[in-house]
């Protein structure tokens, strides 16, 4: 099936979007505010050409040697004190002692410092242009974030100020299903097809419990089905038989099937139902399921479901009943992507316990922790540092929580989640151990390319501040030119 | 007259052109005020007992910890003598006078239990289930709300928020300009009186806001400047019209006691709203003005001066910050709500909530104010109030000296609260309610392995949360085909 290009339609739409977007940027912003009329200008001459505000992609040296750290592998090799890491055309090609840095080679010093994968936020909303809801439809396979991925977001740049170099980024959960996902890499100041993960299986949300079922909306909707756990199962019930209807026929067709009741040869050709097809690629298990869940009773009942059906759950997200059906998750082979110790903001969570990552893993599930939120999502090290307060999960663990694990949830372990030979060139270099509230985020790396430095970041300050203080005089010396001349 | 409009109708004269006169004490009022007193504000400035009923009183000595008493240095193998609900004695080589249990902690840390400046624990249950929420009252001007009537005694939130070395809270009502009083609680007891350690602590004003968002939220669409330049007019109007009718009503009062009620006049009419900001006027207790950006920070201020408020505290984010020089040179206390949260606008840097309180923290230190670090307060951060220890750690991470940080959760709340004299710290004569743990409670990864408040060490295997991990450990191997 061939799909339109969704980035042409994008640039295309409209000149308000462009500005809108240009806008957000923050010294764009920042300068707007106090410089209105001269940047006005600025963005009607503009607005034509989005490339036009394209950053420029960080330059990738041939090689990259970080020298003298404490290395958090997340890998087979565990914790290597004192090693260095060899970076070569944005792979990772060697971890060991005393690494001869190659000729030409950019040497990152970091005695000290503690090195680590780039963080994964298994379930993310930022850099999604407009709604994450569909609202129209009570499900919505066939939308997707992968058509409003809006690359110039800041919350990508506070992501990867805290280290996170991939998001999930997943619709709400206003429908039991929502729509179809968008794995990215956060490659700030790239357009928008250049921050998706090319590697990445497509999946879908899935969502069950009180937000598709509008137990917290303002109105009451009498109308609106399902308006239980029991409606939610037989409506993705329905559907299921619907897709596996939709791909028979379309096998009949491709295999010239009599028509029914009689010898004529050739089915009819189907109609093409883009809903269907997305159900379908459930069923075919190509594409992963992503499901918003909280309580036991519905993640016993999509595991069901799926069993059915023959497909199964990548993973359940949130899932903060799930250590008390661990047991079934994990010999479903489902991963669990949950919140570290969010409880109690709504009656589906009030058994939620902080304790759920590590009980989980202590269960044999593949556990990882999600941000939901732009602001967990740029502290993540700091929710896997939960695990080891509540259930004592092992530091190394814990930070597994939010590099290698979501990283074999999301399908994409031989690119990313850990730092070893022939990975991608994506981690992060803290001042101090990557669990403790003390240390700091100092450089981002994503394909062998630094996105964040914080020495970098506090020199474009000095910049875009002195840029602005120029431009208000700029404004000021207008004003009081109109005002000497108007009067 | 606008004040007819919260007088919730006509009055039998106007307030405001009442002859002038120093308003009059709470002793010299005349007795069918201190009736109505009784009856509709009663517990005013209350001293709630501090035992538990059924507690029986103990003597210990914790022996061997590193002490951390955030009043003073550390004291390595520290001593501290606890009789009941009080530290009686703390130091190095303290001798264990005879009848003391000892209880050896070397290796570990003890510190002082965590005060919140200000949550909706126990007003608020299940975020989004109306019913077990009780932090909004409906209207504007409710300066006679007093949170502790509603808090809820038994509500799940505690037990974790105990876990996590929170012992006490300052609890808030959070609705409209003027939302009541708060009340510092102690989180756990038999009933909402016994734990309420003092109230009222201070009345709650909130700054209507400056700037319209440009978006829509979940009240309604988005407003335009305009709009919210006349609602913001009108509500700091309202708020003008309150104080001064409150004013008037104390005037009143001091007229008709000097009379000794032989005045023409007709009498006062009692009114709940004017009674309950009598103790703001004559500044025996505390105005909380909780203002965020930094146009509503400049009203709050400019609201201190004309209304020459005694003690005023600034319940702020970031941008307050930016005015900090102000801030101390008018001896505002600070109470920075949230530094777990995102920049204010899109343009700030990343870091800009994570850095406010340092860059508050160096002018308040200079002027010797106070400064305490929140979570938001809000309805959906009261079950993790447990974080709060967090949000000062970024601070830390971010600039704020770590003894400040430390401070701003335990005896930077209590002097704002106005209890450093028996909370906030580990010294001779104060509550011993403490923290025993195995390392700096601002890293997430240490264990706080015992609670003690007031003396008395609290089971920490009664927080469901840890029941329901304790009950599935324990749930036998299921082996689901599949």
């Amino acid at each position: 099936m061939s799909r339109s290009c969704p980035w042409l339609h994008r640039a295309c739409v409209s000149e308000a979007w462009v500005f809108g977007a240009w806008l957000s940027r923050p010294w764009v912003f920042g300068a707007y505010v106090f410089g209105a009329c001269v940047l006005g200008a600025f963005a009607t001459g503009a607005a034509a050409d989005p490339e036009a505000w394209k950053s420029e992609i960080p330059e990738a040296p041939s090689s990259i040697l970080v020298r003298g750290a404490t290395i958090w592998t997340s890998g087979p090799r565990g914790l290597l004190e004192n090693a260095d890491m060899l970076v070569e055309d944005g792979k990772i090609r060697r971890i060991d002692l005393g690494l001869e840095a190659p000729k030409g080679a950019q040497v990152i010093e970091a005695q000290g410092l503690h090195l680590t994968p780039g963080l994964l936020d298994a379930h993310s909303h930022i850099a999604i242009d407009g709604s994450v809801n569909e609202t129209s439809r009570t499900l919505s396979p066939e939308v997707r974030v992968l058509d409003v991925v809006d690359s110039e977001d800041v919350a990508i740049y506070r992501q990867l100020a805290g280290g996170t170099t991939v998001s999930n980024l997943l619709h709400g959960s206003a429908n039991a299903i929502g729509g179809q996902n968008a794995v990215i890499k956060l490659r700030w100041g790239q357009l928008p097809e250049e921050l998706i993960f090319e590697a990445a299986p497509p999946g879908i949300k899935f969502a069950l419990g009180e937000n598709p079922k509008k137990s917290n909306t303002r109105r009451p909707r009498p109308n609106h089905f399902p308006t239980t756990r029991q409606g939610i199962e037989t409506q993705l019930r329905e559907r299921f038989l619907a897709a596996a209807e939709y791909r028979r026929r379309w096998q009949e067709y491709r295999q010239g099937t009599s028509l029914p009741g009689t010898a004529i040869p050739g089915a009819p050709k189907p109609r093409t139902d883009l809903h269907l097809e997305a159900l379908g690629e459930i069923l075919d298990g190509v594409r992963k399921v992503h499901a918003h869940s909280y309580r036991a009773d519905e993640i016993l009942m999509l595991l069901n479901l799926a069993k059915d059906h023959g497909f199964r759950i990548a993973t359940f997200q949130h899932v903060l009943e799930g250590y008390k059906v661990a047991d079934e998750i994990a010999a479903h082979g489902a991963g669990a992507s949950t919140f570290s110790d969010w409880w109690t903001f709504k009656f589906e969570v009030i058994d939620a316990i902080p304790y759920n990552a590590s009980l989980m893993h202590q269960r044999g599930v593949l556990v990882s922790l999600n941000s939901d939120s732009a602001e967990l999502g740029r502290r993540m090290n700091l929710e896997a540092a939960k695990a080891v307060r509540y259930g004592g999960m092992s530091p190394e663990d814990a930070l597994k929580l939010v590099t290698l694990n979501p990283a074999r949830q999301l399908g994409i372990d031989s690119r990313v989640g850990s730092l070893e030979v022939g990975k991608d060139a994506d981690f992060v270099l803290w001042s101090g151990p990557p669990l403790s509230t003390r240390s700091l985020c100092l450089q981002t790396w994503i394909d062998g390319r630094s996105y964040f430095d914080r020495q970098r970041d506090a020199e474009d300050r000095r910049n875009w501040e002195a840029e602005r203080q120029a431009l208000i005089a700029k404004v000021r010396a207008l004003d009081s030119a109109d005002e000497s001349g108007g009067s | 007259m606008d004040m007819l409009r919260f007088l919730g109708g006509r009055h039998p004269y106007p307030l405001g052109n009442q002859p002038g006169g120093r308003r009059g004490t709470t002793s010299s009022r005349i007795a069918w005020r201190r009736t109505l007193g009784l009856l509709l504000v009663g517990g005013f400035l209350q001293l709630a007992p501090l035992i538990l009923a059924d507690e029986r009183t103990e003597t210990v000595a914790l022996v061997g910890a590193t002490v951390h008493p955030v009043s003073g240095p550390s004291l390595e193998a520290g001593v501290i003598l606890i009789e009941g609900e009080t530290v009686k004695g703390i130091g190095v080589d303290l001798p264990v006078p005879a009848g003391y249990r000892s209880i050896d902690l070397g290796g570990k840390h003890i510190y002082p239990a965590f005060l919140h400046p200000g949550s909706v624990l126990g007003l608020a249950e299940v975020g989004s289930v109306r019913g077990s929420v009780d932090t909004n009252e409906n209207g504007d001007l409710h300066p006679d709300l007093r949170a502790e009537v509603a808090f809820h005694a038994d509500s799940r939130l505690l037990a974790p928020t105990r876990s996590g070395g929170v012992l006490h809270a300052l609890v808030v009502p959070q609705g409209g300009l003027v939302a009541g009083t708060s009340a510092l609680m102690r989180l756990d007891g038999w009933n909402w009186q016994e734990m309420t350690v003092r109230s009222p602590v201070g009345m709650h004003i909130h700054f209507p806001t400056f700037v319209a968002s440009g978006r829509d939220s979940f009240r309604g669409p988005a407003k335009t400047q305009e709009e919210v330049d006349e609602e913001r007019d009108q509500a700091l109007d309202r708020l003008r019209d309150l104080f001064a009718a409150a004013r008037a009503y104390g005037r009143a009062q001091k007229a008709q006691e000097e009379t000794h009620g032989k005045s023409l006049l007709p009498p006062v009419v009692a009114d709940a709203k004017l009674e309950a900001l009598q103790p703001v006027l004559d500044g025996s207790i505390k105005v909380f003005l909780h203002a965020r950006e930094r146009q509503q920070i400049e009203a709050a201020l400019k609201f201190v001066q004309k209304q020459e408020i005694e003690e005023a505290v600034l319940v702020t984010g970031a941008d307050a910050a930016d005015l900090a020089p102000r801030i101390a040179k008018l001896g505002i206390a600070v109470v920075l709500n949230g530094v777990l949260r995102l920049p204010d606008r899109s343009w700030q840097p990343y870091d800009s909530s994570f850095t406010a309180a340092a860059r508050l923290y160096e002018e308040l230190h200079k002027a010797g104010i106070p400064l305490a670090i929140g979570d938001g307060g809000e309805r959906f951060s009261a079950a993790n109030a447990r974080n709060l220890p967090f949000h000062a750690a970024m601070a830390a991470a971010h600039g704020l000296p770590r003894e400040a940080a430390l401070r701003s959760i335990t005896l930077g709340p209590a002097r704002i609260l106005g209890v450093d004299d028996r909370l906030g710290s580990l010294e001779v004569g104060k509550e011993a309610s403490l923290l025993i743990t195995d390392g700096d409670p601002l890293e997430i990864t240490t264990t706080i392995e015992q609670v003690w408040l007031a003396g008395r060490a609290l089971d920490l295997s009664e927080d469901p949360q840890r029941r329901l991990y304790e009950r599935y450990r324990r749930r036998p191997l299921a082996q689901p085909e599949n």
